[in-house]
């Protein structure tokens, strides 16, 4: 296993690399140039020899691979340089804001593996009507835009009901209704996943032998279906959870959650280079663990694999 | 199923519904389409105010007679921006597609047929851009490009061809398995004639179900972008960028919240049918039952 390990982490070092160039390159070429914007928005009128006493302090004056090498060098170390928008160094900035997204992705992960779970197994096992009601559920609720069903729940439970509040400070009470939102529609997907492992599992032959032998479905569900379905379902979740922290910016904008999403909005409105350099580096590596983490539990679960990554 | 097919009298009568209620789906799916498409070409011909119209007097008005939907904040007839949006927002998740496909087409084509290290540069490649999540990466591009609804349409599919082109990929690799692929091969066809005659023709159907379900989630994404005010700007009618209009204002004038976002709804509802009902023809398997 730690050979395994080794060799996925050594293996996605070129990954890393290329992901280090895209978040460097697409935000170092941008048009528009960030030292004018800067002076402009302290009100200052600009001289020639202001603006290249910035560059150079900066570092904008050197080629562009020298500034990529040393910006690379300094992420290694954790050093994202400061956030033009408001002075303080990056990593504060995405320190003060990660924990927020976190806690939100992280309950609609949650709610959304039930809701998938759930929805999954009952339009499998229950009878052709009920199923074809679920399904039809299923598909109007990927279709609804989150934004929407997030102000149509503000509007329901805040503004009529009042249950709920619409204020950003963090509490857990005040993420009931985005982590809701966030969860419906990614748990409605899943679920269609999970009807669509279980239903193709129950199309082998070892599905038949089960049912052959009489053995009761929930039996067959937890003993012969959800070990040969759990791997593929534990990537889907990986992959979930990239689009959950993608899917918080809409959701956060919204509910005023001061998470990632906020920060990335106001950087992009702001051009804000280095916040955005840091967020994109960090969404890959945050996408990168995540999918380590589901590469060991298909290995974990598929008893083949566990068997020669064991013995190599 | 190993069972020699029945004859459609003695085959079990449950079997009915389900395929009855997988068409109406498909079915209405595609009415809804051909709806959104008339709306789309003949929209201008609707008796309708143009959807740029300011009438200040009436702003943030009810639903009435003159405005079968109210109006928005500035006196904007909401049915005419509505109605307007049609061709920008299914046009812009269609420039989307296209612009998905033409990379990822090529891209997995050339990694199936080629095999060997270019399949497996070109997938570490398109691995790189998966690392980041689809609107992550979009954010980036916007926020290179400056926010306006073309920026967003490249965007998203800067993001988005990786994953199509792995399945372009793989749609191949199994086609090429075929028996009769290798017949044709061993037969001394040459290599575009396997391809064109015997590869693409298994490859299409799964990928009509692909793009339609793609357009979907290509119509959501876009839609928000422009809701976050990235996307499409004023005074562009766009459904995403109507609903986010209407925020400040949804406590005063709900209806301005409630049009726009189930046109989305309605939409993406399609495609989704139109996908999940094409799967279910194409999908022959029959599930043992307990």
């Amino acid at each position: 296993m730690t050979r395994f390990l080794f060799w996925r982490v050594l293996t996605a070092v070129p990954t890393l690399f290329g992901m280090s160039l895209i978040a460097f390159f697409i935000v170092s070429l941008a048009p528009g140039d960030p030292v004018l914007q800067e002076l402009r928005a302290m009100g200052s009128v600009p001289s020639p020899a202001d603006v290249a006493a910035l560059r150079a302090e900066y570092g904008l004056d050197k080629p562009v691979i020298l500034r990529y090498a040393a910006w690379l060098g300094r992420a290694v170390r954790g050093e994202f340089g400061t956030s033009i928008a408001s002075g303080r160094s990056v990593l504060a900035e995405i320190s003060i804001h990660l924990p927020a997204t976190l806690m939100l992705a992280a309950s609609a992960l949650a709610g959304a593996i039930t809701i998938s779970l759930a929805l999954g197994v009952a339009a499998v096992s229950a009878d052709r009507g009920v199923a074809a009601v679920l399904r039809t559920l299923t598909v109007v609720v990927v279709s609804v835009p989150s934004f929407w069903l997030a102000l149509l729940l503000i509007y329901v439970f805040v503004m009529q009901l009042g249950w709920a509040r619409l204020v950003g400070d963090g509490t857990p009470g005040d993420l009931v209704l985005p982590a809701i939102t966030l969860s419906l529609a990614s748990g409605a997907a899943l679920g269609r996943m999970v009807r669509e492992r279980i239903r193709a599992e129950m199309c082998e032959d070892h599905a038949r032998l089960a049912i052959a032998k009489g053995l009761s479905p929930a039996r067959i569900l937890l003993h012969h279906i959800a070990p040969r379905i759990i791997g593929p379902l534990a990537t889907a979740w990986a992959n979930t959870l990239g689009g959950l922290l993608g899917g918080a910016v809409i959701v956060e904008s919204i509910f005023g959650w001061p998470g990632l999403g906020q920060l990335i909005l106001q950087a992009i409105a702001q051009r804000d280079f280095p916040v955005i350099q840091a967020y994109l580096v960090f969404m890959g590596l945050g996408y990168f663990a995540t999918s380590l983490l589901a590469d060991v539990t298909v290995i974990l679960t598929d008893p083949q694999l566990r068997r020669e990554v064991g013995h190599d | 199923m190993t069972d020699a097919p029945l004859p459609l009298a003695l085959r079990p009568a449950r079997r009915l519904p389900r395929r009855i209620a997988g068409r109406g789906g498909l079915a209405l799916g595609l009415v809804l389409l051909g709806g959104f498409a008339l709306l789309a070409f003949g929209g201008s011909l609707l008796p309708l105010p143009p959807p740029e119209r300011i009438d200040l007097l009436a702003r943030l008005a009810a639903p009435s007679g003159a405005h079968p939907l109210g109006t928005d904040h500035l006196g904007r007839d909401v049915l005419a921006r509505l109605v307007g949006a049609v061709p920008v927002s299914l046009g812009a998740a269609l420039a989307t597609i296209a612009a998905i496909l033409s990379i990822a087409l090529p891209w997995g084509l050339t990694a199936a047929l080629a095999g060997g290290r270019v399949d497996a540069l070109l997938m570490r490649l398109a691995d790189i851009v998966m690392a980041f999540p689809t609107l992550v990466l979009a954010l980036a591009v916007i926020g290179f490009m400056g926010a306006s609804l073309e920026a967003s349409i490249i965007g998203v599919a800067a993001a988005w061809w990786p994953s199509n082109a792995r399945m372009v990929r793989a749609l191949v690799l199994s086609a090429r398995q075929r028996d009769f692929v290798r017949a044709a091969r061993l037969a001394g066809a040459s290599r575009a004639r396997v391809l064109l005659r015997h590869v693409l023709p298994q490859i299409l159907p799964p990928l009509a179900v692909i793009v339609s379900l793609e357009m979907a989630s290509v119509l959501l994404v876009l839609s928000s972008l422009s809701f976050l005010g990235i996307g499409a700007q004023p005074p562009t009618p766009e459904w995403g960028a109507m609903l986010n209009e209407a925020r400040p204002h949804f406590a005063r004038a709900p209806h301005m919240l409630l049009v726009p976002g189930l046109a989305v709804t309605l939409a993406v509802l399609a495609f989704n049918l139109a996908g999940e009902g094409l799967r279910d023809l194409l999908d022959q398997r029959e599930p043992y039952r307990w």
